[in-house]
């Protein structure tokens, strides 16, 4: 999420042949998402046509698990490799766009009972990780960036924090594995459990967006339910996101203060560094659409360009998970994250409950 | 002549980030739909 710099030679073939590289895997990305429209429609047609009892799968769950048999199943040729990791470009273009279907008045009743929960899930996640990664003896810049993965918003904030804690490369992928795999498994079992505690769209949303730590994740998590409750999801994942300056610059002064990492001489800038800057992209459309600047039919046109977005971005959630390689991580700190997921993942279905009986969501 | 020793002077370019590269693309798009050049966008 940090801005970034290269130096590099000014050289325009270079930067077509970069641009020509992408071109497979999004060919790849946009093959699969519009594979599972298609088996999502002719799959309930085919049900429905034979009077069978089959459940709905959605286009979400098909682009996911297309994604996945791809990934682990086959091997994926390194000509689609970088085109796949432009999923989370899609991702953050699907949620500015999802602006459009968001009126500011929306966003600031959810947004604001969000960042409430927020700030308590982010107070819970933090001293819960630490507790348990000090019980299972992890070293301490480890326990650091699992805790912030799972308070805040999984890869992003642990590459953020990485280099403000000065942290080694190992434990950064050793966080970033727990928090992926504890999200793939989120996609499967948040539904169910909501669906077996008859949650409604709002509620289970705002669950999602507070459990499941990482965006794509808790996106897909969202739309898994329902259109409605991956709206929410993605304002509470937003919310959630926003705090990341915060909680990483909180971490860097304190390894600072131990003299293990860099000194943050100023904090502003610091903050605005790692604010996540798709979020004002977010709310500008979303006060576009609050003053009419848009009519009803472009709006509709900008909510459809945004589920494109968000079906590539499914597509690329499957495609780059590969259990194989997450199993090679080490098993303390997964075990750490997945105690520490259940237990956020319970503490964040308490909070909803306790905001749906407060506010009536 | 640049050599290994004595590379070509390079140009320090601020490339943009992939959240500023995303709302950028997020407006050209609003744009378009605002002004149909994008019309009646199908799901």
């Amino acid at each position: 999420m940090a801005s970034s710099t290269s130096i590099s030679q000014v050289q325009p073939d270079n930067r077509l042949l970069t641009a020509l590289n992408i071109v497979p895997g999004i060919l790849l990305l946009a093959g699969i998402g519009y594979a599972a429209k298609i088996l999502e429609r002719s799959v309930n047609a085919y049900a429905k046509a034979h009077h069978w009892t089959f459940p709905n799968i959605e286009y979400v769950l098909w682009a996911i698990l297309i994604g996945l048999v791809i990934s682990n199943l086959l091997a994926v040729p390194k000509i689609f490799h970088a085109g796949i990791a432009t999923y989370e470009f899609w991702l953050k273009l699907g949620i500015v766009l999802l602006g459009a279907r968001f009126v500011l008045a929306d966003v600031l009743k959810l947004g604001g009972i969000s960042l409430a929960l927020v700030v308590i899930e982010i107070t819970l996640s933090l001293a819960l990780m630490t507790f348990l990664g000090k019980l299972f003896k992890l070293k301490p810049k480890l326990i650091s960036l699992l805790a912030i993965g799972s308070a805040v918003c999984g890869v992003s904030a642990i590459i953020a924090a990485k280099g403000a804690i000065d942290a080694d490369d190992e434990d950064s992928s050793f966080a970033i594995a727990a928090i992926l795999a504890l999200g793939a498994l989120a996609l499967f079992t948040f539904p169910a459990i909501a669906h077996s505690l008859h949650m409604n769209e709002v509620s289970y949303g705002l669950w999602a967006g507070l459990g499941v730590d990482n965006t794509a994740e808790a996106t897909a998590a969202g739309a898994l339910y329902s259109d409605a409750a991956g709206k929410v999801a993605v304002l509470a994942k937003t919310a959630r996101n926003a705090m990341i300056g915060f909680v990483v610059l909180a971490y860097a002064i304190y390894w600072a203060s131990r003299g293990q990492a860099e000194t943050v001489s100023n904090k502003a800038a610091f903050l605005w560094k790692k604010f996540p800057k798709f979020i004002l992209g977010f709310l500008l459309i979303s006060l576009l659409v609050s003053f009419h600047t848009f009519s009803k039919g472009q709006v509709s046109s900008l909510g459809n360009l945004s589920k494109w977005a968000f079906l590539l971005t499914f597509a690329g959630v499957g495609l780059r998970t590969n259990f194989r390689e997450m199993s090679q991580q080490g098993l303390r700190p997964f075990i750490v994250g997945a105690l520490g997921e259940i237990l956020i993942a319970c503490l964040t279905l308490g909070l909803v409950i306790g905001a749906n009986r407060i506010w009536g969501l | 002549m640049p050599t290994p020793q004595n590379p070509a002077p390079t140009t320090k370019a601020h490339s943009l980030s992939l959240d500023t590269w995303a709302v950028i693309v997020a407006l050209v798009l609003a744009l378009a739909v605002r002004f149909d050049v994008l019309k009646n966008v199908p799901w």
